[in-house]
């Protein structure tokens, strides 16, 4: 093959790649992730779209939204996030909330009718892993629930920082943890179903962790707007409530 | 800015450096003279940290240190330690993760000595150690200082590996990479930046140093 032909060839192969699409991403906070799963099939087959969902922690992905990101909407697992998202100029739209999380204590080794929060504070839990809380939510109110128990002093020197809710369930399912703080849409999830014991935490002793999700700019003649917008109402729709509610949400 | 990250870093590149240096140097004298069966399969294990994804050695510690499995309970009966989310388990990481990053130079450096050096010694009567440590090793300096400084500067910029068994634990295992990490999830791009300065400014440091002494070095041996 001659060069020209070569790159002829690389440039019907590169304009291939470039097609506008009308599928859009969604950029997902990790204790949303199977509830979205979930979510995604109904709206696919609701709508006959395609929609991607990238996940990661919610402060890692509202950096690269601000970075330039190609997302379309943008899950948060709470609600400062996406509002600096929209002071950053990012949307037109405020941020909503979609869902109320709630939070849970997770353990593979302590049975249910021993495990609470001042079990954690016992010489045998050597490790308990919370998300981080200067960029999680749910680490943020564990910290609450640990302090409003009187135990976070006794147990700090113990703790353990999952970079998001989803590392924070591998430390608690992986055995390296004892126990470990967590959202309780994981635990309800079929992937995490069996996996040990867990209770909720009385939630009066966290601030309602209240995750909003945001519709990110687009142009005017974007092809993925009308989709875009299309599920962001979704996620407010009856039927994505009732989701919400199956995974432990209120 | 708190130093802390960068004082753990700082301390856990060291301590790795100086344990490697005394594994890799009988490992990289047997690599570069001595004959044996499978040589392939331990040149390739030793070769792999180049090109495995640090989530890959990352998610096996994480299995081989939890006390779930039996590596880690049996260190835990042991030793009462459990070496993932602590600094211990950040060192042994490291040196397996740096690894190739001491062995090799050194072991290029020992290959690189004209044979009649260990000929002339062992003629004068000198044994195999002797050889090794008079002889042989003060004739490549440089490989070894090279292979020392790139394992420093490699265990510095260690991320992936510790972002995994670490568990960001300020002042235990929470280095300035991870630093960096979560300042810029946090938005705080300033700490991050005085992080990253650092980083950048000191690597670049001690990679000038070594290579402004090997250049010199290497001048001396060879006639111009």
């Amino acid at each position: 093959m001659n060069i020209q032909r070569f790159f002829l060839f690389f440039l019907v192969f590169l304009a291939g790649c470039s097609k506008p699409s009308e599928e859009i991403v969604v950029a997902t906070a990790a204790n949303v992730q199977y509830v979205m799963k979930e979510i995604k099939a109904e709206f696919e087959k609701e709508t006959g779209k395609k929609i991607d969902i990238v996940v990661g922690s919610s402060g890692k992905l509202t950096t690269q939204i601000r970075e330039g990101a190609p997302f379309d909407v943008f899950v948060s697992a709470d609600t400062k996030y996406p509002q600096e998202i929209f002071k950053n100029g990012g949307s037109a739209e405020k941020p909503r909330i979609y869902a109320l999380g709630t939070l849970v204590l997770w353990s593979k080794k302590i049975p249910k009718a021993e495990l609470n929060v001042e079990v954690l504070a016992d010489g045998k839990i050597k490790k308990i892993a919370i998300p981080n809380p200067e960029t999680a939510p749910y680490g943020e109110a564990a910290i609450q629930v640990l302090k409003s128990k009187n135990v976070f002093g006794e147990i700090e020197k113990k703790l353990v920082f999952g970079e998001s809710i989803a590392q924070t369930a591998q430390y608690i399912t992986s055995g390296n943890v004892e126990a470990g703080f967590n959202a309780l849409s994981i635990v309800l999830s079929p992937e995490m179903k069996d996996q040990g014991n867990y209770i909720i935490l009385d939630s009066t002793d966290y601030k309602p962790i209240e995750q909003a999700a945001i519709l990110l700019n687009h142009s005017e003649d974007s092809p993925k707007k009308k989709t875009s917008e299309q599920f962001y109402k979704f996620l407010y729709s009856q039927k994505a409530k009732e989701i919400f509610q199956k995974y432990g949400y209120k | 800015m708190n130093p802390e990250p960068l004082w753990l870093t700082f301390k856990l590149a060291t301590i790795t450096s100086v344990i490697l240096l005394v594994l890799a140097l009988p490992l990289a004298y047997w690599l570069a003279f001595g004959k044996f069966k499978g040589r392939g399969i331990i040149e390739s294990l030793i070769g792999m940290p180049l090109v495995l994804p640090p989530s890959v050695i990352g998610f096996y510690l994480l299995l081989a240190f939890s006390p779930s499995y039996w590596f880690g309970a049996w260190i835990e009966s042991l030793f009462g330690l459990r070496l993932v989310f602590s600094f211990s388990g950040l060192v042994i990481a490291s040196v397996l993760y740096s690894l190739p990053f001491m062995v090799y130079p050194i072991r290029a450096g020992l290959q690189s000595l004209p044979a009649s050096l260990r000929e002339a010694s062992y003629t004068l009567g000198k044994n195999e150690w002797e050889t090794f440590f008079k002889v042989l090793l003060p004739n490549c300096k440089p490989a070894i200082l090279t292979a020392f400084v790139i394992t420093f500067a490699h265990t510095v910029g260690e991320f992936g590996v510790v972002l995994m068994i670490g568990g960001n634990i300020p002042g235990v295992t929470k280095v300035a990479s991870v630093a960096i990490y979560n300042e810029v999830e946090a938005l705080n791009y300033g700490a991050a930046n005085d992080y990253a300065m650092v980083l950048f400014a000191i690597t670049f440091v001690i990679l000038l140093l070594v290579y402004s002494v090997n250049n010199r070095l290497l001048r001396v041996r060879q006639p111009s």
